[in-house]
């Protein structure tokens, strides 16, 4: 039932949520959107969001060659989808990954692949506030994963790490902990990842931040100062500052960026993949690639940057089936994670009547797909004021009536008044109060302006004000309809969230989007 | 920069030979022919003296890479031939294109297991490998499976504790049986020591090893799709100790002028040829195969490449301190039948 509700929601996800990169810090505007036309000299590629970093080499790349790379970010559960449900054929040019390991493991998706090229490569690894390795007494060549448990239980360690549903950095993180903290002596088996739970319940409590991104979640964790740890790709740990980057003894799982080519392209196409690929294995390029991104080179001749430890680790085997690694996914949402408690400001103000509002009520509705078990979802509609305050949550015994809960409320929705945006939004920090053992985060989609109610002014004395965890929360605002861009990154900036944008995407899409945040 | 020069080169000799067409240049009319290759001879076809040296027959190469199982599943119409690393999905195009007639076989590369220095000396200190002079070596293939039959872990061998990534179930790493050649060939090998040194054959050989297939592949997990890929993992120091590999990709390697330190190359004491196997889709296509087989130019081009041309025993491997010049102590096991060995590589994944 839960596995079938995740497939679910990975499908309706395939066309929604793929947006270009602009900006992947605090305030960035992710566009969900589709690619261009095909254009001779230009490969459209659909792309893990880590690869967002390859801007300069790219520019090299297409002087070398003349071929343009154009890249679509996208969590790579969600590339695999596409791929596997024909949405790429025709649209993309290419796929480039952090990883097809999981890729290999659904058989349509495989079989639409024509050749695999690794490009570069990097290891999940921790990344701990230097004071905090002093504080534990860490030598860091020689920390192990049940090292990291054991600081995490003892409470002297806090992390954060991707949403690995969405993001591959966080999945590949989430094999790798779960393949040391088993025991597995090889590749994980449904069985293994039974034996492992309660040991990964514990590790997981330590999980502070969550987050659809890397580049949010160092921005978030540059913000936070609470938290002591990142897990993510060694590459993106080695653009932080201040942190001691360890790659755990007992193994790590290794992205290799295999640059992929299609069946559903032409042979033209392909010669173009062939080309960009070839040119980012030479020496030249791969210098460049392991100087400025911290990857390392997969060229026998080009030593690693400066900085990269060439120690070995052992390679945990990333699962050999499909169900184990769903199974692991399914469970780190519903079962390992701290659940989430969200409240979702939603503007009915007489604006809205008509077709956004069914708009609105039609993502909601598509959105029960996706909400975890255990999570709770508060409605708090507004107009000239609060309407309503609707909490629900999903319970592990009987998903479905909250679900069913939310669904009724959302056809119940009705357009009428001004948009009280500011007030609502801080009777929206009162209904949270202190966040407890959740993610916590508030979702404000609004089709216009602040015309009743609190001033811009009056929120953020509001919200500087606030103590505790209560600061932590932050504000995931949507753009939609006639609402003031500035406006609203304001409001992210401010509270440390991030602006969507369903102006030019979809609405569904940005709620999806925000999923990896919460 | 070898490869920076062979990007700029092939694009030049490119230019140049297009441009000859419709120019002065050259008297030779050339013919491009447009063909799909496993992709451990991609650098081959993109080497610059191999261009030049077809160029100098009138042939441009347009190749690009595949699995060689997968490329059943392509469509093949427009191209002059198919280039897979083994005998067996090259006899399933042929029937599948109605190619006729005996199906050239240039050249050929034995499965080779390239390791760490750490690994090979445990595995050397524990009765499982014997060690040369240098990087090469020979692994004992029943040994190697008693091993993984009894799902033995690097922490059970002599002197693993010495290294901190030899822990977990010791395994050999070949890509996906199902849809790249090296690793069918590997169950190829692997059956034939497991039955006692006899090809396997009937359904109750296949089901007897079975089991033991099914082990060397699932404690893998997710497998590569192609040597390629495996190779360059390895290389990068990412990825399991042991890798299964064509001598040619290590003698590529070498002859690029790499001489990594921490690489041993193990050869098999039974292993299996890759026989690289031209399907060849039209005349053009044919002349081609006919090219790569008798041209003495392009024949020691393959030697540089690592290949092993047909009928050609000597002049192999200038870098013997990695690799053997003749596969002496080398047992070459038969390939089961294309069906028995699809089914050994379904029941092995399954």
């Amino acid at each position: 039932m839960r596995r079938h509700a995740l497939a679910v929601c990975l499908a309706a996800l395939g066309l929604l949520t793929a947006c270009t990169a602009q900006g992947d810090g605090t305030g960035g505007v992710p566009t969900p959107g589709v690619p261009g036309p095909a254009e001779p000299g230009t490969l459209r590629v659909l792309a893990s969001s880590e690869l967002s970093d390859m801007g300069p080499v790219l520019a090299q790349v297409e002087k070398d060659t003349g071929v343009t790379v154009r890249p679509t970010y996208v969590g790579t559960l969600d590339a695999v989808n596409m791929l596997a449900k024909g949405a790429v054929d025709g649209r993309y040019d290419a796929l480039w990954l952090s990883s097809n390991d999981y890729l290999r493991l659904r058989p349509e998706a495989a079989a639409k692949v024509v050749s695999e090229t690794p490009v570069m490569s990097s290891p999940v690894a921790i990344g701990v506030r230097n004071a905090t390795v002093t504080r534990l007494g860490w030598k860091p060549a020689d920390v192990t994963w049940s090292q990291v448990e054991q600081a995490v239980q003892d409470g002297r360690l806090t992390y954060g790490m991707t949403d690995p549903a969405r993001s591959n950095s966080g999945f590949a993180t989430l094999v790798s902990v779960a393949s040391a903290l088993s025991g597995a002596q090889s590749a994980l088996t449904d069985a293994d990842v039974a034996k492992a739970t309660p040991r990964l319940k514990e590790f997981f409590k330590g999980q502070k931040l969550t987050s659809g991104s890397s580049g949010w979640l160092a921005a978030a964790y540059g913000r936070r100062g609470d938290v002591d740890a990142l897990l993510n790709y060694e590459s993106v740990l080695k653009g932080v500052p201040g942190l001691t980057v360890i790659r755990p003894r007992d193994g790590v799982i290794t992205a290799d960026y295999p640059l992929t080519s299609l069946k559903s392209t032409n042979a033209r196409t392909r010669e173009d993949v062939r080309r960009v690929t070839e040119d980012l294995r030479t020496e030249k390029v791969q210098r460049e690639i392991t100087a400025r991104t911290h990857r390392r080179p997969v060229v026998a001749s080009v030593p690693p940057a400066a900085g990269l430890d060439t120690a070995r680790r052992r390679e945990l085997p990333f699962p050999g089936t499909r169900s184990v690694a769903d199974g692991l996914l399914d469970s780190y949402e519903n079962e390992l994670r701290r659940p989430s408690r969200t409240v979702y400001v939603l503007d009915t103000s007489g604006s809205m009547e008509g077709e956004r509002l069914d708009r609105l009520k039609s993502a909601l509705t598509d959105l029960t797909g996706d909400f975890r078990e255990r999570e709770e979802v508060t409605l708090m509609p507004f107009g000239s004021r609060v309407k309503d305050v609707r909490t629900h949550v999903v319970e592990p015994s009987n998903p479905g009536s909250g679900l069913d809960a939310i669904r009724a409320d959302t056809a119940a929705l009705s357009a009428d008044g001004d948009t009280a945006l500011y007030t609502s939004l801080e009777k929206a920090y009162d209904h949270l109060g202190t966040g407890g053992d959740t993610f916590t985060s508030i979702v404000l989609m609004t089709d216009g302006e602040n015309t009743a109610g609190a001033e811009a002014e009056d929120f953020d004395a509001f919200y500087a004000g606030l103590r505790g965890d209560r600061r932590d929360i932050p504000v995931f605002p949507i753009l939609f309809g006639d609402s003031d861009r500035s406006e609203l990154a304001h409001i992210a900036d401010l509270t440390g969230g991030r602006l969507f944008d369903a102006q030019k995407g979809s609405l569904d899409g940005a709620f999806e989007e925000i999923r990896g945040y919460q | 920069m070898g490869i920076v020069l062979a990007v700029l080169l092939i694009g030049g000799v490119v230019a140049a030979v297009v441009a000859g067409r419709s120019s002065e240049d050259s008297g030779t009319a050339t013919k491009t022919v447009r063909g799909v290759i496993g992709s451990e001879k991609a650098e081959f076809f993109e080497d610059p003296d191999v261009v030049k040296a077809l160029a100098a027959k009138g042939w441009t190469v347009r190749a690009e890479t595949s699995g060689s199982w997968a490329m059943e599943g392509l469509d093949l119409r427009g191209y002059d031939f198919a280039f897979p690393s083994s005998q067996a999905p090259a006899a399933e195009l042929a029937a599948k294109y109605k190619v006729r007639g005996t199906l050239p076989r240039p050249f050929y590369s034995p499965l080779v297991v390239v390791a760490h220095k750490s690994a090979a000396e445990v595995l050397a200190g524990n009765g499982l490998a014997t060690l040369d002079e240098g990087h090469r070596g020979v692994l004992k293939m029943a040994a190697y499976l008693d091993a993984a039959r009894a799902d033995r872990t690097w922490q059970q061998l002599k002197g693993a504790g010495k290294y901190g990534e030899l822990t977990g179930t010791l395994y050999l790493s070949s890509t996906d049986p199902e849809t790249s050649s090296s690793g069918a060939l590997y169950l190829a090998a692997a059956s034939y020591v497991a039955n006692g040194g006899k090809v396997v054959a009937s359904a109750a050989e296949v089901g007897r090893t079975t089991p033991l297939l099914h082990k060397l592949v699932s404690v893998q997990g997710a497998q590569q799709s192609s040597t390629d890929a495996a190779f360059r993992d390895f290389v990068s120091g990412a990825g399991n100790p042991l890798v299964l590999v064509y001598e040619s990709q290590v003698a590529s390697l070498l002859a690029d002028g790499q001489h990594p330190d921490d690489l041993v190359v193990l050869y098999p004491d039974t292993t299996v040829n890759s026989d690289h196997t031209v399907v060849p889709l039209t005349e053009n296509g044919q002349a081609l195969a006919e090219l790569l087989s008798t041209d003495p130019r392009l024949r020691k081009l393959e030697v540089r490449h690592g290949f092993r041309p047909q009928g050609e025993a000597t002049g192999f491997a200038s870098d013997t301190s990695y690799l053997q010049q003749e596969l002496t102590g080398v047992r070459q096991a038969p390939v089961p039948t294309s069906a028995v060995l699809h089914e050994l590589a379904r029941r092995a994944r399954g």
